[in-house]
């Protein structure tokens, strides 16, 4: 089980849930099970990069994840 | 569309004749002034007559009397000029403050005073070595003191059809010296938020006999200050009586508040640079007499 | 972790490739394009901060001679769409609105309509003629008065994004508001024998590229167009002038030219859309330049703020808790770069407890773009100046202070993650033991300190590297070339083929020849590009290795590669090891020519950090201060030519030492900027700063074969923060309000003299 922190601007919108373990070999199945357990941020979720064990991706894809990820939910950030 | 014209008259003559013939024709000497007017819209002239093949305008001579500077002459020249910097070296730091080294290669002393801006870096020490405008027009040749050239921000005494010929400097007498300061927050490529000049005499005991104090960027035009003037004669320009020369120079700015600089900005920083500028003259004019 | 590697071109420093055509004028920047047939546009600018656009009339305009074409926000499309460029989201119906207003003008020098002409005297002439009716309207001219009762309403159906607080709904300026969090503040703070908390501000800078935006365009018949333009993204410009102009993007094509300096504010487009449309109607090639007022009125510089920051120590220098609330302006839309700078703010240091809300506040000033490490170094100015004054309070040594508290490779970020390998405790360790923070200061001087942070980021790069006969390569990647990037992705080449550098060329491909590359920014070239790049020059090698077997008449595996040449297996009869010139010059016979490829979606790059201890000398009299000595330590990963990587560290400390002393917008109370010139928004000179000195530190990043990090944009953090805490070392008094201007100073200096000093 991958284990989720969700950021903190997100968590009233989750019950004050903050972190969850979900089942998901790739992102896709990840934001997916994010989505059917807080269909209130499902929108939001498109925007976030998503760091998997460290490290950051702004557009995750289809990352893989491990058993043991972790996983935050980012903000997207622009450089210059 | 516009056509604009460009003169390259040989004489001052056949200036004055190009300039009293179309009213909407300008002067361009360096241009570093006029062209970015230009090129903002902020001017539209019919034409633009150079003077910068006048021969006499683009020249430097020093004898018994004084100075002549060609008013055309470019800022570069005048601060190569190892005489000119040793008899006003106030008035050859004001030139080689201008702008850049780009700029100096084309900007002049001319244009600066016909430009008439408030914060003009030469006018200040132009006035207090009681320097006069040779002005030649379609009447003849006039003077006019400096301190009365600029009537106004962008304004002069000039006349229609009238052209600055050149600048004369009477030669300082001895143990006199001068000195120039502005206040930019920058290096250079910058506009004095205030600055200040001075000039003084000393007698064989260190006394000052006569000295001259002008400010400029805190008033309309560049102002003489008699007030800080008279605080400084008879005195050994020490610490009080500079002190006083100072507190006058901040009493009669009349600053605005602006992008540049607040009016008690510039009000403090005017009798600052009077205190320091007057400090450094009396510093060269007694170097002066210790060889005489 | 990377195996420590010898390199042979990593790490030395030849001559840029693109150097010499540089510095004679050779090099062809945006305005520097001329095709046959040539328009000139000029672009006609809102007079007003705020207004409803009631009518315009183009009648007279077009009535000109020698005018072509005229165009208004009628004539591009809706476009509603929100496309992912680059690294952040971009609404394309913003920035199709902000490149020509439709119904209303939302600051002073907003597009309004554009001519396109046979002069530009003609264009300008015919744009005066254009009639546009203003319903004037009151401007929001900060954050305070966007927030205040009775605002004016920038956009009628805004609301707020993301968390909002309790007094959300309902018309507002306010466009997103986010939170991060951990631990108990309140707990937090009652644990703590210090509290200190500031509130600052900072005013609107530009990033003050010397190159002014410039393109030409033209558009035929069959829809097919090609662009030629200053830009950081040539592929971001293909696809939103696309969708603004309503183009195919199949039939665009971007040529990126040389260019002047970006920073972040030549990623968006603004004048690329109109040439384009003008273009199209005219059915002519357009070219249109800014000028320098136009850069600072019209296109995109950083935000001004509001930070409050409070910090709670104990009294051994442990911070327990730390609160922030920020306000940036975005401009006149959506977008500022609060969220980054609320994630960055605490990035140094290790904070058990704090909350941190971040709001993104709408003005009538242009819209913000990306300007180097977009909000670090304003959250940096805050919490860095805070962070001085507990040191203070405390009697603690800044560095140690800091390094006290400081984050280590396996702690959490603020924003989540945990950090890898970091180099924040090895520059703060480099920074003590540097002379400069014990070198002696002289009268009226003052020493600062302070660190910065940045994410640096991946994404998208290509790469191609070909190789010719004579055994020479051509590298092509889709990043224009800002810091001499061609010279480091030739070097990556070079030490990857075993060719000598000046054996590589480097190019910079447009959008059809080079595959989709995100822009030139975020400090990403030299790690993701340059990491493509790499693997290119792997791909070509393999390839190498592989003619070769085919001369050897051996397997591919069984040919080893050594110092650039391909080594036969032991044994093999009459055959001698091969260079990569002896092998390209029978391409031909083995199999054709040799491109090598990669292309690839980087993760962010590892965060990266700097430390930076500034000098000043203040004028007591006059306010005015000088920068009289600077040293800037960062933790750069690997720096693969060491003196771009120091050149970066220079140019982000120059920029940011301006942004600290001098440069900021001033507006009339009717919104107009005042200092739209370089003359009175006053960037550094040359001739205002000390030779910057540099301490490059190597903590080698895992995600790239070489360890780089990202580099550009870190040192712009610092610097607000370490001139501010070295004028109040200087000076005794703290400055919680940027630019620190000598009148700024004198009044505080003045005020200060004349209180009565307390017992
Ligand atoms: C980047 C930059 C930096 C600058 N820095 C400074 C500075 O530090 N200090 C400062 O004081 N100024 C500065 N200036 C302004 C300018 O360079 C100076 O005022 C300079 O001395 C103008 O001389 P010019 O020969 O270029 O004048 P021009 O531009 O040729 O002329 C200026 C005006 O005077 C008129 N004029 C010129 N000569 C005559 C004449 N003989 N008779 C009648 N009318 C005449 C012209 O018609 C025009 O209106 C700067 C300008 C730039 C662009």
């Amino acid at each position: 089980m991958a284990r989720v922190h969700l950021p903190s601007g997100l968590t009233r919108h989750t019950g004050g849930v903050e972190t969850v373990d979900v089942d998901a070999a790739r992102v896709p199945d990840l934001i997916a099970a994010l989505r059917d357990l807080f269909p209130q941020i499902a929108d939001r979720l498109e925007e976030m990069a998503v760091a998997i064990d460290g490290e950051i991706y702004a557009d995750p894809g289809y990352q893989p994840l491990r058993a043991d990820s972790e996983v935050h939910l980012v903000p997207r950030i622009a450089g210059g | 569309m516009v056509a604009i014209r460009y003169e390259t008259p040989r004489s001052v003559s056949e200036a004055v004749r190009l300039m009293a013939a179309d009213p909407g024709a300008r002067v361009l000497a360096g241009g570093t002034d006029l062209l970015v007017q230009f090129r903002t819209g902020v001017r539209q002239p019919s034409a633009f007559v150079d003077i910068k093949r006048i021969p006499e305008l683009m020249s430097i001579a020093i004898d018994a009397h004084g100075l002549r500077l060609g008013a055309a002459t470019p800022a570069a020249v005048i601060g190569e000029h190892a005489e000119l910097r040793r008899l006003w070296p106030g008035l050859a730091e004001s030139v080689r403050l201008i702008g850049s080294t780009q700029i100096q290669g084309r900007g002049s002393v001319g244009g600066n005073l016909c430009n008439a801006s408030p914060a003009a870096d030469t006018t200040c020490a132009l006035i207090v070595n009681r320097a006069e405008c040779v002005i030649a027009g379609p009447n003849g040749e006039r003077t006019v003191p400096v301190e009365a050239f600029s009537i106004a921000p962008g304004r002069t005494v000039l006349q229609p059809g009238e052209l600055l010929v050149a600048i004369r400097v009477p030669r300082p007498a001895a143990r006199t010296s001068d000195a120039y300061l502005r206040l930019i927050p920058r290096t250079e490529m910058d506009i004095a938020v205030a600055g200040a000049a001075a000039s003084v005499t000393l007698d064989a005991a260190g006394l000052c006999t006569t000295a001259r104090v002008a400010i400029g960027a805190v008033a309309p035009t560049a102002l003489r200050v008699p007030a800080a003037e008279q605080a400084l004669v008879g005195s050994r320009l020490d610490e009080a009586s500079l002190k006083r020369a100072a507190d006058a120079a901040s009493a009669a700015a009349r600053p605005i508040d602006d992008k540049r600089g607040t009016t008690a900005y510039r009000r403090t920083v005017a009798g600052v640079l009077t205190r320091r500028a007057a400090a450094i003259a009396a510093a060269r004019a007694r170097e002066q007499g210790s060889h005489p | 972790m990377t195996a420590p590697r010898d390199f042979k071109y990593v790490g030395t420093r030849p001559i840029r490739h693109d150097g010499v055509d540089k510095v004679t004028g050779r090099a062809s920047y945006g305005a520097d394009a001329a095709w046959p047939g040539m328009l000139h546009g000029f672009v006609l600018r809102s007079p007003h901060a705020h207004a409803r656009i009631v009518s315009i009339d183009t009648g007279a305009a077009e009535a000109v001679p020698g005018v072509h074409a005229v165009i208004t926000g009628k004539d591009l499309p809706e476009t509603t769409a929100t496309i992912a460029l680059g690294e952040a989201a971009i609404d394309l119906r913003d920035i199709g609105d902000n490149v020509l207003a439709k119904t209303k003008t939302l600051y002073h020098g907003h597009a309004v309509a554009a001519v396109a002409a046979t002069t530009i005297d003609i264009a300008r002439e015919a744009a005066a003629a254009i009639e546009v009716v203003y319903d004037v309207l009151e401007p929001v001219t900060g954050i305070d008065r966007a927030l205040g009762a009775g605002a004016p309403i920038l956009h009628p159906a805004l609301v707020t994004k993301g968390a909002a607080g309790p007094d959300a709904g309902g018309p507002t300026n306010i466009a997103s508001r986010m939170e991060l969090k951990r631990g108990d503040v309140d707990a937090g703070f009652a644990e703590a024998d210090l509290v200190v908390e500031r509130e600052f501000r900072t005013p609107m800078v530009h990033q003050g590229y010397i190159e002014p935006h410039a393109c030409i365009a033209r558009c035929g018949e069959d829809g097919r167009a090609v662009v030629w333009c200053t830009t950081q993204g040539p592929f971001v410009v293909r696809d939103a002038c696309a969708a603004i102009v309503g183009l195919d993007p199949a039939n665009v094509k971007v040529v990126p030219s040389e260019i002047g300096g970006g920073f972040g504010g030549k990623i968006v487009v603004y004048l690329e859309p109109l040439a384009l449309a003008l273009a199209r109607k005219a059915r002519r090639p357009v070219k249109i330049v800014m000028g320098r007022d136009d850069v600072f009125r019209a296109t995109g510089p950083t935000s001004g703020s509001k930070v409050r920051v409070k910090l709670g120590a104990k009294r051994d220098g442990t911070i327990v808790a730390a609160s922030a609330s920020l306000w940036y302006e975005a401009g006149a839309y959506a977008g500022s770069p609060v969220g980054a700078g609320a994630m960055c703010m605490l990035a140094a240091y290790k904070v058990p407890n704090f909350f941190i809300e971040a709001y993104d506040v709408v003005v009538n000033k242009p819209k913000v773009a990306a300007y180097r490490a977009p909000g670090s170094p304003i959250a940096a100015f805050a919490v860095e100046s805070v962070v001085d004054e507990i040191a203070r309070e405390l009697k603690i040594d800044p560095i140690e202070l800091r390094l006290m508290n400081a984050n280590a490779e396996g702690d959490r970020a603020p924003y989540g993650p945990k950090y890898g390998p970091i180099g924040l405790a090895q520059i703060l360790e480099a920074a003590r033991a540097h002379p400069h923070w014990r070198a002696p200061l002289g009268a009226n001087q003052g020493r600062g300190f302070a660190v910065g942070f940045w994410f640096n980021a991946g994404m998208n790069s290509s790469a191609t590297v070909t190789l010719n006969s004579d055994g020479s390569a051509a590298v092509v990647t889709g990043n224009p070339d800002i810091g001499g990037t061609r010279a480091a992705q030739a070097m990556m080449a070079a030490e990857e083929l075993g060719i000598p550098v000046e054996r590589v060329r480097s190019n910079v491909g447009d959008t059809d020849g080079s595959g989709f590359t995100d822009v030139t920014g975020g400090s990403r070239v030299c790690y993701a590009t340059g990491m493509a790049v790499i693997r290119a020059a792997e791909d070509a090698r393999e390839q190498l290795r592989a003619r070769a077997a085919t001369i050897w008449n051996v397997s591919k595996d069984a040919v080893g590669w050594e110092n650039g040449r391909a080594i036969p297996p032991a044994g093999t009869e009459k055959a001698s090891p091969m260079t990569v010139a002896e092998l390209t010059a029978k391409m031909t016979q083995t199999g054709g020519p040799i491109v090598g490829r990669a292309s690839l979606y980087a993760p962010m790059a590892g965060p990266a950090f700097g430390a930076h201890i500034c000098d000043l000398e203040v004028d007591p009299e006059t306010g005015r201060s000088r920068i009289v000595r600077y040293t800037a330590f960062q933790d750069v990963g690997k720096a693969v030519h060491p003196s771009y990587v120091e050149g970066q560290m220079q140019g982000g400390v120059a920029q940011g030492i301006g942004w600290a002393l001098n440069e900021e917008y001033i507006y009339s109370a009717d919104g107009v900027m005042e200092n739209a010139g370089f003359l009175d928004y006053r960037m550094p000179v040359a001739s205002d700063l000390p030779m910057i000195e540099t301490v490059i530190v190597e903590v080698a990043n895992p995600l790239h074969p070489y360890g780089v990090r990202g580099v550009g944009e870190v040192p712009i953090v610092p610097p607000l923060a370490a001139v501010a805490n070295a004028m109040r070392d200087a000076t005794g008094i703290r400055f919680t309000e940027l630019p620190l201007s000598p009148p700024r100073v004198l009044e505080a200096i003045e005020a200060a003299a004349a209180v009565p000093v307390e017992a």
